[in-house]
């Protein structure tokens, strides 16, 4: 078996090329900041992201000029409010954009999953959003006659996703709020994994049936504690809500996010900055806040 | 026991509402906000069969402490079930989840919901986070209510952009001919319920406590006097109230 354990910095470098349409991982549980926000210091351009549900990781990319093209369903700071960076640039025409719904986002990376073109589906058919996708079609079911939108295949190039545990393998380990995660890195050609914790093997053959993603389809794993923070994992630490409102704030103002961008990504060089930045008081909070069973591995 | 609705917050007032509307459904898909407050009432209250699922995959959950995302740790926490959201969204296209409930920037007077943009789409005044789950639940859950914040601004003759497909005769038509379910039905304001009718929303009753001049002020529709009765609550709904209170 290979050992895929990585630097953060070989594993972008190494995978993703300018032009790439990203899969990222986490729905409100799970979000890979650390990993993604190497996108950002290695200057990867022209990306298209997608995903269903997307928080303040997307305007971070985007803020960040690194971004073409958006694929989603929600782009938003979830009850805080909407994402400014997204906002700006729809505004300003400096990103194109194709926007979907949380379901429709799902089906299409299921269809990309299953390897077939397109999943027929009720919704789509109704309101002001189907004219609004281009080229979306409608198909008639060669059985019972009924109309159905035809959700076509979302096949991303890589995805980059955030876990609990992994081995060097790459067998990954995750529990907890999945959302679109496993669909959309199955549906993704390459699949980079942050993980809190690399485990041993043994440990992966004792719950196997913890296993999402099996070794030969990840191209690398790091071990990342942390990486998913301000969100959170569960059996790890919570979620810091604080750092959501306080980004609305930081958001509003391009002068406040440049600085802000240049602490938590350009000057954050390894993890271990990261979690600096974090603090000792805030990691000890988060770890006590809710987050399900504690990890005992 | 007179209960004085004005003592309670307007989206105190909507979960009160919305939760009496809850009895007898056993599955309900909920968005974060009012919604959640909502379904969680009545859960603690009223109608303690009801099983609250979010599009992130939380099944049975009762998230007791203020949850930002829908896959928040305290959806989490507590839940029967965590599966994914493919599952979830599944289950609602295939008619196994009873009711919905939504909220939304802006409503018009069949029901379509606006969380797309203010303004043009191409040149907005504002834009906002997009569908997310709504335009799904909109076009799939077989009883939809919709729960809206009596801010006038947000209620307009015909939305922006209706993200999420609302009713009244010619959408009904649409729907019954894609065999889609009939769309919102209730509205449910901090001041009143709203009735889905062919011709757009009818007043049905006002929160008792509060004039039919309160509950229609600003308000773009023409409306009649109410056909029902003051609504009054169960005051389990009430005394259940502080253990949403965050």
């Amino acid at each position: 078996m290979i050992d895929k354990t990585s630097t953060v910095q070989d594993a972008i470098k190494n995978n993703v090329n300018a032009g790439d349409n990203i899969f990222i991982g986490g729905f409100g549980h799970l979000i890979p900041f650390y990993l993604s926000h190497e996108l950002i210091r290695q200057k990867i351009q022209d990306l298209t992201i997608c995903r269903s549900g997307a928080d303040i990781l997307f305007d971070q990319l985007i803020a960040s000029e690194i971004v073409k093209k958006v694929i989603f369903g929600y782009v938003g700071n979830p009850t805080v409010g909407l994402s400014h960076s997204f906002s700006r640039a729809y505004k300003k025409k400096s990103i194109e954009i194709e926007e979907w719904t949380n379901q429709s986002i799902i089906m299409r990376l299921h269809a990309a999953r299953m390897g077939v073109s397109f999943i027929p589906s009720k919704i789509l058919q109704i309101g002001d959003k189907p004219s609004n996708i281009r080229h979306l079609k409608q198909v008639t079911c060669p059985y019972t006659d009924h109309k159905f939108s035809a959700i076509p295949a979302l096949k991303p190039d890589i995805a980059l996703i955030h876990a609990q545990s992994a081995d060097k393998y790459g067998n990954i380990q995750m529990w907890g709020i999945d959302g679109d995660t496993v669909e959309g890195a199955l549906a993704s050609d390459k699949i980079i994994v942050s993980v809190e914790k690399i485990i041993s093997n043994s440990k992966i053959k004792e719950a196997p049936e913890k296993t999402v993603i099996p070794s030969h389809r990840v191209s690398n794993i790091i071990e990342l504690p942390w990486g998913a923070y301000p969100s959170y994992v569960s059996g790890f630490y919570s979620r810091d809500d604080d750092h959501y409102i306080e980004y609305d704030t930081t958001s509003r103002d391009e002068d406040k996010l440049s600085s802000y961008l240049k602490n938590w990504v350009h000057d954050a060089r390894n993890i271990q900055e990261y979690k600096k930045l974090i603090g000792s008081t805030k990691i000890k909070e988060l770890e006590e806040g809710l987050c399900g069973v504690k990890n005992e591995d | 026991m007179k209960i004085d609705y004005r003592e309670y917050s307007p989206n105190q007032r909507i979960a009160i509402i919305a939760a009496s509307e809850l009895v007898g459904y056993k599955s309900c898909f909920v968005g974060i906000g009012i919604p959640s407050d909502a379904a969680c009432l009545a859960k603690l209250s009223v109608e303690p069969e009801l099983n609250l699922i979010y599009e992130s995959g939380a099944i049975g959950a009762l998230p007791l402490s203020k949850s930002y995302s829908t896959g928040s740790p305290s959806i989490a926490h507590g839940a029967d079930m965590i599966t994914d959201s493919l599952s979830v969204f599944s289950d609602l296209q295939a008619g196994r989840i009873d009711v919905g409930l939504l909220s939304a920037a802006q409503i018009d007077k069949f029901g379509n919901l606006n969380s797309t943009v203010i303004g043009d789409y191409d040149e907005p005044k504002i834009r906002m986070v997009g569908s997310g789950g709504a335009h799904d639940i909109a076009c799939l859950i077989p009883n939809l209510i919709v729960l809206m914040p009596h801010d006038p601004r947000r209620f307009v003759d015909t939305v922006d952009f209706a993200t999420s497909p609302g009713s009244g005769r010619d959408i009904k038509k649409i729907r019954d001919q894609l065999n889609l379910p009939e769309g919102p039905s209730i509205l449910i304001t901090d001041k009143a319920k709203f009735i889905m009718s062919d011709e757009g929303w009818l007043l049905h009753s006002i929160l008792d406590s509060f004039t039919f001049a309160e509950a229609t002020e600003g308000l773009p529709w023409s409306l009649k006097p109410p056909i029902s009765c003051p609504i009054e609550t169960d005051p389990a709904i009430i005394s259940a109230l502080a253990q949403i209170n965050y």
